[in-house]
């Protein structure tokens, strides 16, 4: 606002700017109780996991820590596999995400592209099964995969991951693939290129950003992922470390439930992948989250 | 479809299918052995007492729904996930279009805060629902302090049973509502910002214009978003899992939760299946019944 403005002001502008300052108060205090709300779980859980234990049951309890310390974290690594669950975490989510990515990839290009009769069913069928249960067909599975020998398997684990997010991978591919120009494959199919050369050097490189991003994507689901390894790792060969952590929950010699020094701990150690992979790729994972709902 | 008539692929029918078919085929396939499969496998099951521990396997016809009757924990599981479905969906739609509003408002740092809006939808299930079912605590919990020092009232959270549902629900909205306020956001960016300005200069109000203008527009999303939720959050596991492993009593139970006890704590396979049927008819009326609310919700607008 000019000098010349506020000399001159009428009774409108400035019930206008009272309005307007108003307005802007009532935003930020919005914004202000969203971090709180949004951070308050975050927040506690990190603090949590360097506090020393004997300061963290205290009534009421601490908002703020008076001592940090790391034993926690040393703690964790004696009590629990701890690397190998991590190792074991981070195969399951990168293998999940490269071949989800890359079956839903090529079922995406034949819906968006080759114009059968029913391809439009066959989507609508890759969108109806999202709504099948997991949780309903476990017993099934269990017993398949015990009669083909794929239970505590890392390979049997990744299929039946990436089985899971296939059905949203491909809707989101069948609208990032919609949207590039045909005329480049038509073209290349013109000069001689067969189907895999058109998809290799013509369809790839143009939607490498979007493969990117649902790789991204997937790996974040799966990382955080606990039915299929609750079930389907029996040992800590594959176990991974959200079975670890709901492991140190019920297991009475970890403190009866209570183990939160230990919880905390794994609990930040889980988050900071994930955290890294939103920070460094906000974009790309909004982009792939939304493409398929907006049109 | 036109595009019949122009075929990319080829020129011969049959090559075109062949095509179609190798790329579908590693998708369709996997989709039809780890859930198609077993969809229908569930309702063979459920008419057995198939248990691995103790064979042989027997049909039993309707045994287990029979058993189920006098269930209390199913029955009681089946009328707690419907409450938390619905008031976890709903409240995650009005937070979810709420949060949304506020991040598509200007302000310093907006960049940031919707990161951080991402952060929810990011971590873990289970690392929220540990974090819930410590900020809950009865006597260390932070929010169990919160809420002292704001109303002076102990609310016991995780130890009764309508402070505990009450508790799952807000852990659940609070890990849900940032992904549909992002998809939120992203539709309230497609809006022309012309609306907006004609809408100004013929002088209506902000309630006028959300209403009039902004929720008309976004409506379609709502619908679709609030449809997916519902279906996603009728086999929600985890959470209930490890925040209150269905207690106090059965008051936080749900069925994926009976599904997974009866399975894989008591090895009763047979009985499990049939719990699964009971979701899996919850689940189509539901769903149903939002696709003819979505159906309504694309005519209309």
């Amino acid at each position: 606002m000019t000098n010349t403005e506020s000399t001159a002001s009428t009774y409108h502008s400035r019930r206008y700017r009272i309005e307007h300052y108003i307005n802007r108060f009532l935003l930020y205090l919005g914004v202000a109780l969203f971090l709180f709300v949004v951070l308050l779980p975050f927040y506690w859980i990190t603090i949590s996991s360097f506090t020393p234990r004997y300061q963290m049951f205290s009534i009421p309890p601490r908002w703020f820590p008076t001592e940090i310390t790391f034993e926690n974290y040393g703690k964790l690594v004696e009590n629990i596999p701890f690397y190998r669950y991590y190792l074991n975490s981070l195969i399951f989510a990168f293998f999940s995400a490269v071949v989800s990515v890359l079956f839903a990839f090529l079922a995406a290009y034949a819906l968006a592209r080759t114009y059968i009769k029913g391809s439009n069913i066959i989507f609508m069928i890759f969108i109806i099964s999202i709504a099948i249960p997991q949780i309903g067909t476990l017993v099934p599975l269990f017993e398949l995969y015990k009669t083909v020998g794929l239970i505590n398997s890392r390979i049997g684990m990744v299929l039946l991951m990436s089985s899971l997010i296939i059905p949203f991978t491909v809707w989101t591919l069948v609208s990032f693939i919609q949207q590039i120009p045909k005329e480049m494959e038509e073209a290349a199919r013109i000069d001689g290129a067969n189907l895999i050369q058109v998809l290799w050097r013509v369809v790839v490189p143009v939607v490498k950003p979007a493969l990117a991003t649902m790789i991204i994507v997937n790996f974040i689901i799966s990382w955080n992922e606990l039915l299929y390894p609750l079930v389907f790792a029996t040992s800590s060969e594959t176990k991974t470390l959200s079975v670890g952590l709901v492991e140190l929950a019920v297991d009475p010699a970890m403190g009866a439930g209570r183990p939160w020094d230990l919880m905390s701990a794994l609990s930040v150690s889980m988050i900071i992948p994930v955290l890294l992979l939103v920070l460094l790729f906000q974009r790309l994972i909004v982009s792939g989250l939304t493409k398929g709902a907006i049109k | 479809m036109s595009a019949y008539r122009k075929p990319l692929i080829s020129k011969k029918v049959w090559s075109r299918y062949l095509a179609a078919f190798v790329l579908l085929f590693p998708a369709l396939g996997l989709r039809l052995f780890t859930s198609v499969y077993p969809f229908f496998k569930t309702f063979y099951f459920a008419m057995t007492n198939y248990n691995p521990a103790f064979p042989p396997m027997e049909f039993t016809g309707f045994e287990n729904f029979l058993r189920m009757r006098h269930d209390l924990a199913v029955s009681s599981s089946v009328s707690f996930t419907i409450v938390f479905v619905l008031v976890s969906t709903l409240l995650q739609l009005f937070f979810g279009v709420l949060v949304a509003l506020l991040l598509n408002a200007k302000f310093r740092g907006r960049g940031i805060v919707r990161a951080i809006n991402l952060i929810p939808w990011a971590i873990p299930m289970v690392v929220a629902a540990m974090g819930f079912r410590w900020l809950f605590d009865s006597e260390y919990g932070l929010i169990t302090d919160l809420t002292y020092r704001l109303t002076g009232l102990t609310i016991p959270w995780l130890t009764t049973s309508l402070g505990a549902k009450a508790a799952v629900i807000i852990a659940n909205v609070w890990k849900s509502t940032p992904f549909l306020a992002l998809v939120f956001l992203a539709a309230l960016q497609g809006v022309p910002t012309e609306l907006y300005e004609a809408a100004k200069v013929d002088g209506a109000s902000k309630m006028q214009t959300f209403f009039k203008i902004t929720l008309p527009l976004i409506l379609s999303q709502v619908v679709t978003i609030g449809l997916f939720m519902i279906v996603w959050q009728l086999a929600a596991f985890d959470l209930i899992y490890t925040m209150t492993g269905g207690g106090p009593g059965f008051s936080t139970s749900v069925l994926s939760y009976n599904i997974y006890q009866a399975a894989f704590g008591g090895l009763n396979f047979g009985y499990a299946s049939a719990i699964s049927l009971v979701l899996f008819v919850l689940v189509f009326i539901m769903g149903g019944l939002g696709l003819i609310l979505f159906r309504k919700v694309e005519v209309e607008y």
